[in-house]
């Protein structure tokens, strides 16, 4: 390597190292708020589960009925979780790509804090009994507004970044994270403003909101969850993204098809006998951008698979594409209206809904959203990660919850349809056994976010490792010492090349 | 140690340790790799032909949804759903007679009569108040000729309007009774009572047998003719009736 090369490494290092510095506060406030809302939400949903299978339990108590916990779970979910992840995740890799500093820390953080009061007061509106019954806006009316305003807050200055930054190719992960910006505040606020603000027939109301949570998950969450994948497999294992031409057909089949999925949810009702249709076939195309962005990444990741077994984001993000997979195929499988393989009529009123938007929000998001904290947050914190051992914990309990949730809610949701359909039997007996595995998996994910809840706290408080050594998910075997190199505090030895 | 002394030469630095801390500073942003999205591989074979299966597959799905626009075949008019599989059709669930006439007398009044009475039944300065009408809620026969026949010259209040009422056209008995049933027990007016589609038969054939049959009653006619309640048997406004035919119904098997 010349000195000259030497040289520009070194600026570009500092540019990176003074892009993190400048998000520092926050991207952690946002990771540490959004984690400490998913461990509230994982408990809701326990509770919530356990009621399928104990009605009687905590039934003294109306806060905690089943029908102000679950949409409460729901809530917290996706406007406590995920949305503060994807926040946190789009400013740093936004800054990151358009070699941008953040000059508006304080405006973000407020913003962010407004964000916060904003799903506070509601999840206390819906769990007060005050939710709208809207599936996944059953926050009180006066908590949209709050909510959007503070969105454009913390997000324009991604744009304005984006807008004046260097000239050159613009990364795959700029196009889903640019797309996925506009798209949230367009479902945002139709949903909104058609079912909250204007007139209209509640049966169209109900088909607007199934369309509403079809976009969160195929509009917002996977288009950021497939940004951050496309940043962080190449820059991780240092090879170039398998295919150009598979990442453009990916973004483009997503930003064509996934509009038109949502209403196979109203299959049946008296709404124009197309709409169902339409949205089942959507769904179940989107198949074509999942699996294109999926074999993608795989091929990235595989390429390198000592890197994988290594890295914590690598094996995060990878798990998470893996879900990506699991969830194109049962978008295909749960939206079949075929006589004799009507899954699409199986699924409409069973707990299988509810376990495909699991796969989405947490077998698949989430898990990416994991691999982008454990590659962002030692470089903003300058810290590096304390303990493998609550890495690995917070990966494999994550990894075998959610797969466990997941599927035993869409083929326990199946079998629940079959005895819908059969009007003598007791639906709800047969969904009970498949309820009891969710309640455990459920109890077994909270314990792993408590975990990760625990570090995230831990490294936000600076309280990291101090070392040039990244926390590696080798095995203690390796090592003669279990104090061995990552164990040593302060120890700036030379640096490694491998992540 | 004084600061007149060449900075980057003082001995109490130890180069090699500043050195270190800077490099721990950057550890992470150094030892980063490059993004690089220029990956060449064409998209695969079997990629396009998963895709392409997933894809016919799809279209299945949308042929699947029949006939897609349309959308009266989809949803028809007055569907009633089947009954569960070995058991008898018992039809729709079965009502209070007061609740299925007043149901269906909604409907009729929203078309026939809302556009001169108004939808509070008060009407205005050109057309009469239903509300505590005695031609309304008295004798039931007169009110059918009325509603039947129209009405020329003075109402029950003496005042005449420009005109009078026209004839209400092509009342099945059904309609009649319902709105009749409903203008008499809504608005304020609350005669307790059912006219029932039985009584409201007779209405239809005594309005056709009238002298002046196609005309307009008129005051004089209505005291000497109709001053009187329809005939047939009054029927229990609590009798259970079926809410489609308004014929009384055996209650559902629990």
């Amino acid at each position: 390597m010349s000195s000259q090369d030497t040289q520009s490494t070194t600026e570009d290092a500092q540019l990176r190292a003074g892009i993190d510095r400048s998000l520092r506060h926050p991207v952690m406030f946002f990771l540490c708020s959004g984690a400490a809302w998913l461990a509230v939400s994982i408990l809701l949903g326990v509770i919530a589960s356990a009621k399928m299978h104990h009605p009687e339990f905590l039934s003294s108590c109306p806060l905690l009925s089943y029908g102000r916990v679950f949409p409460a779970h729901m809530n917290v979910l996706i406007y406590g979780w995920a949305m503060q992840a994807a926040f946190a995740v789009i400013i740093w890799l936004m800054a990151r790509l358009s070699r941008k500093e953040c000059r508006s820390a304080g405006t973000i953080l407020t913003a962010g804090h407004i964000w916060n009061l904003g799903v506070t007061m509601g999840t206390l509106g819906i769990l007060g009994g005050y939710g709208t019954g809207i599936q996944w806006m059953e926050f009180p009316v006066f908590a949209w507004p709050v909510l959007l305003i503070s969105y454009f807050i913390i997000i324009i200055w991604s744009f304005i970044q984006f807008r004046v930054r260097p000239k050159g190719q613009v990364y795959v992960t700029q196009w889903y994270l640019l797309a996925a910006m506009v798209w949230f505040p367009w479902i945002y606020i139709t949903a909104n403003t058609l079912i909250h603000c204007l007139e209209g027939h509640p049966v169209m109301a109900a088909g607007i909101n199934a369309w509403f949570r079809s976009g969160m998950l195929l509009l917002f969450f996977t288009p950021v969850a497939l940004g951050a994948a496309y940043y962080l497999a190449p820059k991780v294992t240092g090879r170039p993204v398998f295919s150009y031409a598979l990442a453009k057909l990916g973004f483009w089949s997503l930003a064509i098809i996934a509009p038109w999925a949502g209403m196979q949810k109203l299959a049946g009702a008296p709404i124009p006998a197309f709409l169902p249709y339409v949205g089942a076939a959507a769904t179940a195309l989107i198949f074509i951008p999942a699996c294109t962005a999926a074999v993608n990444m795989l091929c990235t990741v595989l390429s390198d698979k000592d890197t994988l077994s290594k890295s914590p984001s690598l094996r995060f993000v990878t798990a998470g594409i893996t879900g990506l997979i699991i969830l194109a195929c049962s978008a295909v499988l749960l939206n079949l209206p075929f006589d004799g393989f009507n899954t699409l009529q199986l699924s409409q009123f069973s707990i299988s809904g509810y376990g495909f938007d699991v796969l989405g929000i947490y077998g698949f998001f989430s898990l990416v959203m994991f691999g982008a904290t454990y590659f962002i947050v030692p470089r903003i914190t300058r810290r590096e990660w304390v303990s493998k051992r609550l890495i690995s914990m917070h990966f494999l309990l994550s990894c075998y919850g959610v797969v466990f949730v997941a599927l035993v809610a869409i083929f326990g949701g199946l079998m629940q349809g079959l005895g819908i359909e059969d009007w003598k039997t007791n639906d709800l007996a047969r969904a009970n056994p498949y309820a009891w595995a969710v309640t455990i998996s459920w109890s077994l994910i909270l314990l792993s976010n408590v975990f990760f809840l625990l570090h995230l706290a831990l490294m936000w408080m600076r309280l990291g490792r101090r070392s040039t050594h990244p926390t590696l998910l080798v095995s203690s075997h390796d090592h003669a010492s279990p104090h061995g190199e990552e164990g040593d505090i302060d120890n700036a030895g030379e640096i490694e090349p491998a992540h | 140690m004084s600061s007149t002394q060449k900075p980057d030469l003082e001995e109490n630095i130890n180069v090699a340790q500043a050195h270190e801390r800077v490099d721990r500073e950057l550890a992470a942003a150094a030892r980063e790799k490059r993004v690089d999205d220029q990956g060449a591989e064409p998209i695969t074979l079997w990629v396009m032909a998963v895709c392409g299966i997933v894809a016919v597959i799809a279209g299945g799905i949308l042929g699947a949804g029949g006939k897609l626009f349309a959308y009266g075949e989809t949803f028809p008019e007055n569907y009633v759903r089947a009954s569960a599989p070995g058991t008898k059709d018992t039809g729709p669930l079965p009502k209070p007679a007061i609740d299925a006439l007043i149901a269906k007398g909604q409907k009729v009044y929203s078309v026939k009569c809302n556009g001169c009475h108004q939808g509070d039944a008060k009407g205005n300065n050109n057309f009469p108040s239903l509300v505590g009408s005695e031609w309304v809620v008295g004798d039931s026969e007169r009110f059918a000729m009325i509603i039947l026949n129209g009405l020329a010259g003075p109402t029950s209040t003496g005042k005449s309007y420009p005109g009078g009422m026209p004839a209400q056209l092509g009342l099945s008995p059904e309609d009649l009774a319902g709105v009749m049933t409903y203008v008499r027990n809504n608005f304020g007016n609350s005669t307790g009572d059912v006219v029932s589609v039985n009584m409201a038969k007779q209405a239809i054939e005594i309005s056709s047998n009238r002298a002046m049959a196609g005309k307009q009653v008129t005051g004089e006619e209505l005291a000497a003719n109709h001053a009187k309640n329809l005939p047939g048997d009054p029927m229990d406004p609590t009798t259970l009736v079926n809410p489609i035919t308004l014929e009384p119904a055996e209650a559902a098997a629990p």
